[in-house]
């Protein structure tokens, strides 16, 4: 007989916990989870792009911690990083084709697809079936999917979801720099002098970048435009709380304060920039007075920020995003970032740049690939030279090359609406949760004859709609690249298994391909890295040109690599792991020199009046929620780590007035719709406006549809509403 | 036999989404490292040396660079292969500064390592351990008998229950890689190096409390320092503190304190009529009975002798034990209708009493507001009172010893009402979060309990029109609901105090 111990400090409890060395350089790891191997691979939550170690047993990841020499991430990773596995295990992961929501086998599935496109492409004509994609596949997806929806399925309209959040920087960068070129790299946040975040809150949005900014030693002024006081505003040397939509007459403002004071970098002007003079005539109008009676500031606070951004002495960097972006006059307002910076020399240089980050994995990888707005690598549908490049290079007729460009989103939208589009794929985005004027949008689609979605999960609000749901395969589950903010290029591995019969998407086009008997242009199309090769061909000689990547291999042992990066060496930016770009002051222009753009500013079509008083704010909620919550919703630790229902930020002198207190109900009505959410009586909001996190499915019942006329971007983040407290 | 179908490019396809190809290609070529790799990022947040005697090692957070991003909350469970859904660690929100000078402030928070740790004083089975060496405050898995009361004791909310274990987890601050020289999950996933590590000397703070509306830091004194190189606003508070929320409902303990309080009265009235010792005996030991139910592990209650010294739950076992010897030997001697059983029953009596008070000083010594000293006996002795007296009126037909039962009770009501008007007239109350609870979330429960209360004195009444025991038997049933409905509303709105949360809901 044994004598039980008095106290047990071991036992099968306590083994549970046990850590051992990982080895591989790992440190102590959970005994359950210690690997075998180890390898790298980019994160697919946002565009920061780290690289995640991944912890292999037996070729499968059963755990990850992030990787300590990725040259983006430097050992660090948000929490949606560290769950990145979780949302794989999901159990409602689609597992089998569904048709009409029920089982049925992939020839079924593809057969009834194919049948049903072809019929409504005859009847209807080309112009009845759209594709609306994702920021968030691999590029060779993207680039297969646009060139097998456009040239082989005679698909006209398609456009991503990446229009929801990139494509103003897309047509700004454009239109200024003559190529989508986000000129930066992340070490600029680390030897800048003066930051400046333009409506961006990366402690929350993008912590990663955050982390670069904290390891800049330089003892930088960090200078944070947003009406809200964002943990990154708290962080920042200061705080700018604009009034909501008066950022483009803040930065004109600017701009005259710059000039008028000889702030500037004339040399830089004469040499690199175009359409200066107009320029400075047409700020001379946004005086002192006038940009302060616009934006609450105070003339001395107006001041101090022009003096710290025109100090020639310093290196000052421009960062903006979302609050930029969704805008309806986004496209200009970016384009006065530009100026800003391209009118004091800050670009090309250290610590410089008029940089946008980007926000979904791969938005910049849809930005070059996509053949959305345009064909691949900067080129246009409606030039001829454009599309007989691209069909010399896929060996495809080139009069299958549409001479058109697609609808916009909003066009789309607006087509299934009005019942012109009578097919709709949607692949990896979740529409009725993510677009403005949500309700409408689900009522157009039940309407329509065929919607297809091809999705993780059968279970987003937009699959639920689906006659025909494809199960697609997820980030880890298959292999391809990745294009992060500061145009990198990142490799995704094949690190687990997909349920039952998910397929990759890249395994979903090459069947539909089969399908449509089109497989036969695109013999050369047989695997994501085949499509490397082609991408690879497609890049060379223009700015983005990558033929020198030595394959996945490449991008591998290099840790990533950022564009430009050729094959002969011609993009003269060495083969250092963090390059920029316009180090010669030579744009990628006609002439060579970078275009100022600009409008003037302009009201919100649908203002605020006296039934709807207040400004509904938008935007992220927390770092633990990625836009709809299809995937981070299904990890119960980021589920803790932001309120379930949805929240209002009101400032306590409209809580008072409206008669609400803390914590309590309240509804929020716009002119489309209404919400009811609990409210955080807050003066991190300014009086007169409110914040509602975008990742509640109901707050877009109330958002309004109005469009940046450039890009086509939705404005977010202006939505005249009512409050008032519910019982 | 039919022939296999031909092959398809289906077939192909899902035969190549089932292989994974990441080894062959893309393993890393590893040397079996000295060193982890991430060393070089929290070298410098982590002491050289190990603590001395007086000293200990505690977590530092640095709020200036909490920005928020909750890493440090994902890096822990991963980093330590916890459950799904389990976090050793958390990240709230204070919001200040008037309607002027907007202020938030994240907070990261785990376990604070306390010197004088409220959790293992609380353990009846010494399942914590305050590592000599270096003050991490470990929990001992297997020791754990799932009793909850380090939940209850833990002025910060940090031990979990584990369900489906029946014990409770929590952090140890990573004691083997801080032991290997390797920084804790937290440590090493912060991107802003916010949490370190530091060596500090016992009974070196004199802060009152770590951040506004944590705990003061007297009762236990945590070592976790926060540091803040801005004011925090005077009306700083924590995102959630006006969110209202119901604790756990404990029912075998609701059980247990009913059954036992009621028997201790009884026992006491069985002086009067021995007849009572028995009925006392089953009460007591339903009451005994059914407190097991709330133990995750119960087989290793036998051990609760080893936290005598300092718990009070160690201590009420023992006086509940000796209660139910002794009760058990005055119903004996009650029904052989010995001399001595007088003498028994009076031991019996304070024995009972003993009990009652280690069962009030269990929830005294949580320092929750709501469980003050003055309420808690004033609820537990007097539903052992009023109990008894029923069972009295009962046993002996006594109108007055039910007038007496209806008539303490519902004194005891008016005395609890009031304190309640005077904790909600004043916001800065100790109890004015509890009783609002109450007041908000539990109204139904305090309407059951007044119906109960009324019905109950309305049967009494009814005693002097029947000749029958049914009246005073159902006065007593309803006495019952209303004590229930009361402990009920004990434990849910006995509002756990904890480091600031974020935005519920």
């Amino acid at each position: 007989m044994t004598i039980p111990q008095l106290r047990k400090f071991d036992g099968p409890l306590t083994s549970e916990l046990v850590r051992r060395p990982g080895d591989f350089g790992l440190g102590q790891v959970p005994s359950a989870l210690a690997p075998d191997a180890t390898t790298t691979m980019v994160c697919g939550f946002c565009s920061t792009g780290c690289g995640l170690k991944i912890h292999l047993r037996d070729g499968v990841a059963v755990n990850l911690s992030p990787e300590t020499n990725y040259p983006v991430n430097l050992g660090m990773a948000c929490p949606k990083g560290w769950e990145a596995l979780t949302p794989l295990d999901a159990t409602d992961r689609g597992t089998t084709p569904l048709i009409d929501g029920k089982p049925a086998r992939w020839d079924e599935a593809m057969a009834t697809f194919v049948t049903k496109l072809r019929d409504i492409q005859q009847r209807h004509g080309a112009d009845s079936v759209a594709v609306l994609s994702t920021g968030q596949i691999v590029t060779e997806e993207m680039c297969f999917l646009g060139a097998l929806a456009k040239l082989g399925l005679g698909i006209r309209h398609l456009d991503s979801n990446t229009r929801q959040c990139m494509a103003t920087s897309h047509v700004a960068y454009k239109q200024s720099f003559g190529f989508d070129a986000p000129p930066f790299t992340y070490a600029d946040f680390e030897q800048s002098d003066v930051l400046v975040f333009v409506g961006a809150n990366p402690c929350i949005a993008h912590p990663i970048m955050w982390q670069r900014v904290l390891r800049n030693r330089r003892n930088p002024d960090i200078l944070v435009v947003d009406p809200r006081k964002t943990e990154t505003a708290m962080a920042a040397t200061q705080h700018f709380a604009i009034a909501p939509k008066s950022d483009l007459t803040l930065l004109y403002g600017l701009a005259n304060v710059l000039i008028s004071s000889g702030w500037i970098d004339r040399e830089f002007i004469a040499r690199s920039v175009s359409g200066f003079a107009e320029f400075a005539e047409f700020v001379r109008q946004f005086t002192t007075d006038k940009v302060c009676a616009a934006t609450g500031l105070r003339a001395d606070e107006f001041w101090q920020f022009a003096e710290l951004v025109g100090d020639k002495t310093k290196r000052v960097s421009w960062w903006w995003t979302m609050g930029v972006n969704q805008s309806h006059e986004s496209t200009r307002t970016a384009q006065a970032i530009i100026a800003l910076a391209l009118i004091t020399g800050q670009i090309g240089k250290p610590g410089t740049g008029a940089n946008s980050i980007t926000g979904q994995c791969n938005a910049m990888g849809s930005r070059l690939f996509a053949h959305a707005s345009g064909l691949p690598c900067g080129r246009d549908f409606l030039k001829a030279e454009d599309r007989s490049q691209v069909a010399g290079i896929y060996s495809i007729p080139v009069e299958r090359v549409p001479d058109t460009n697609s609808l916009a989103y909003d066009g789309i939208v607006e087509g299934v609406k009005a019942g012109r589009i009578k097919a709709l794929w949607v692949i990896a985005t979740n529409s009725v949760h993510s677009w403005g004027t949500s309700e409408d949008l689900r009522r157009a689609l039940e309407g329509l004859e065929l919607l297809v979605v091809q999705d993780m999960y059968p279970t987003t609000e937009t699959a639920q709609l689906a006659h025909i749901y494809l199960p697609a395969a997820g980030w880890g589950e298959k292999e391809g690249t990745f294009i992060n903010s500061e145009r990198r290029i990142g490799l995704v591995k094949k690190v687990r298994r997909a349920p039952g019969e998910a397929l990759s998407d890249f395994n979903i086009f090459r069947l539909l391909a089969r399908y449509c008997g089109v497989d036969g242009y695109f013999a050369e199309w047989s695997s994501p890295e085949a499509v490397f090769r082609i991408m690879q061909r497609l890049s060379r000689g223009t700015p983005c040109d990558i033929s020198g990547i030595d394959g996945y291999e490449g991008i591998d042992r290099e840790g990533g690599v950022q564009w430009p990066y050729s094959l002969d060496g011609a993009d003269s930016l060495g083969r250092c792991s963090e390059r920029r770009l316009f180090a010669d002051g030579k744009f990628f222009t006609s002439d060579g020199r970078a275009r100022i753009l600009f409008d003037e500013p302009r009201v919100v079509r649908e203002p605020t009046d006296t039934a709807f008083p207040l400004v509904l704010l938008t935007g992220r909620g927390s770092s633990s929620q990625w836009h709809t919550g299809s995937r981070t919703d299904k990890s119960a630790i980021l589920s803790k780590l932001h309120p379930s229902e949805c929240y209002v930020e009101i400032h306590p002198d409209d809580s008072s007035a409206l008669g609400i207190s803390a914590s309590e109900e309240v509804e929020v009505t716009s002119r489309l719709g209404s919400l009811r959410a609990s409210a955080v009586v807050t003066s991190t909001v300014r009086p007169g406006s409110i914040f509602i996190p975008m990742h509640y499915a109901e707050l877009n019942r109330l958002t309004a549809p109005e469009y940046d006329p450039y890009s086509r971007q939705p404005s977010y983040k202006f939505c005249a509403v009512a409050v008032r407290r519910v019982g | 036999m039919s022939e296999a179908a031909p092959r398809t490019l289906i077939d192909d396809l899902l035969e190549e989404q089932r292989s994974l190809t990441a080894v062959e290609r893309f393993a890393q070529k590893h040397e079996r490292h000295e060193f982890p790799a991430q060393e070089k990022y929290y070298r410098d947040l982590i002491p050289l040396n190990r603590p001395e005697a007086g000293e200990q090692y505690a977590f530092a957070v640095n709020l200036d660079t909490c920005t928020g991003c909750k890493a440090c909350v994902s890096a822990c469970h991963s980093m330590n292969g916890l459950d799904d859904d389990e976090v050793w660690r958390g990240v709230g929100l204070l919001l200040g500064g008037g309607k002027r000078e907007p202020w938030q402030q994240t907070v990261t928070s785990a376990c604070h390592h306390c010197e004088d740790p409220a959790c293992a004083n609380g353990c009846p089975v010494l399942a914590y351990e305050k590592d000599e060496e270096t003050g991490i405050v470990r929990h001992l898995d297997d020791q754990c008998i799932g009793c909850q009361y380090c939940v209850l004791k833990c002025p910060y909310d940090v031990p979990k229950y584990s369900e489906k274990r029946g014990i409770v987890r929590k952090c140890d601050m990573c004691h083997g890689r801080l032991a290997a020289g390797e920084a804790p999950a937290c440590v090493q996933a912060c991107p802003n190096g916010a949490i370190r590590i530091e060596v500090v000397k016992k009974g070196g703070t004199s802060d009152t409390r770590m951040l506004p509306g944590t705990f003061e830091s007297s009762y236990t004194r945590p070592t976790t320092s926060y540091r803040t190189s801005r004011a925090i606003p005077s009306d700083a508070r924590a995102a959630d503190s006006r969110e209202l929320r119901l604790e756990h409902a404990h029912w075998p303990l609701i059980a247990m304190l009913v059954f036992t309080q009621a028997a201790a009265g009884t026992y006491a009235a069985g002086l009067a009529n021995p007849s009572l010792a028995f009925a006392a005996t089953i009460l007591l030991n339903l009451g005994l009975a059914v407190s097991v139910l709330h133990l995750g592990r119960p087989l290793g209650a036998w051990r609760f002798f080893l936290g005598l010294r300092k718990s009070w739950m160690s201590r009420e076992i023992l006086a509940f034990s000796v209660f139910a010897g002794a009760g058990a030997a005055f119903a004996g001697a009650a029904f052989m209708g010995w001399e001595i059983a007088r003498m028994i029953g009076i031991g019996t009596t304070l024995f009972g009493a003993a009990a009652v008070g280690c069962s009030a000083m269990i929830y005294v010594d949580t320092r929750r507001p709501w469980w003050s000293a003055q309420m808690t006996f004033g609820k537990f002795f007097g539903s052992s009172a009023v109990l008894g007296l029923h069972a009295f009126a009962i046993a002996s037909k006594s109108d007055l010893a039910l007038t007496g039962a209806v008539a303490l009770h519902w004194a005891l009501a008016a005395w609890e009402t009031q304190a309640h008007l005077r904790a909600l007239e004043d916001t800065e109350h100790p109890a004015y979060r509890s009783t609002l609870t109450a007041k908000k979330l539990l109204s139904g429960v305090n309407e059951v309990r007044t119906v109960a209360l009324l019905l109950s004195a309305a049967f009494a009444g009814l005693t002097s029109i029947s000749h029958t025991r049914w009246p005073a038997v159902i006065a007593a049933l309803f006495a019952i609901v209303a004590v229930v409905s009361e402990r009920y509303v004990f434990f849910t709105a006995a509002s756990a105090p904890k480091m600031p949360g974020g935005v519920t809901r």
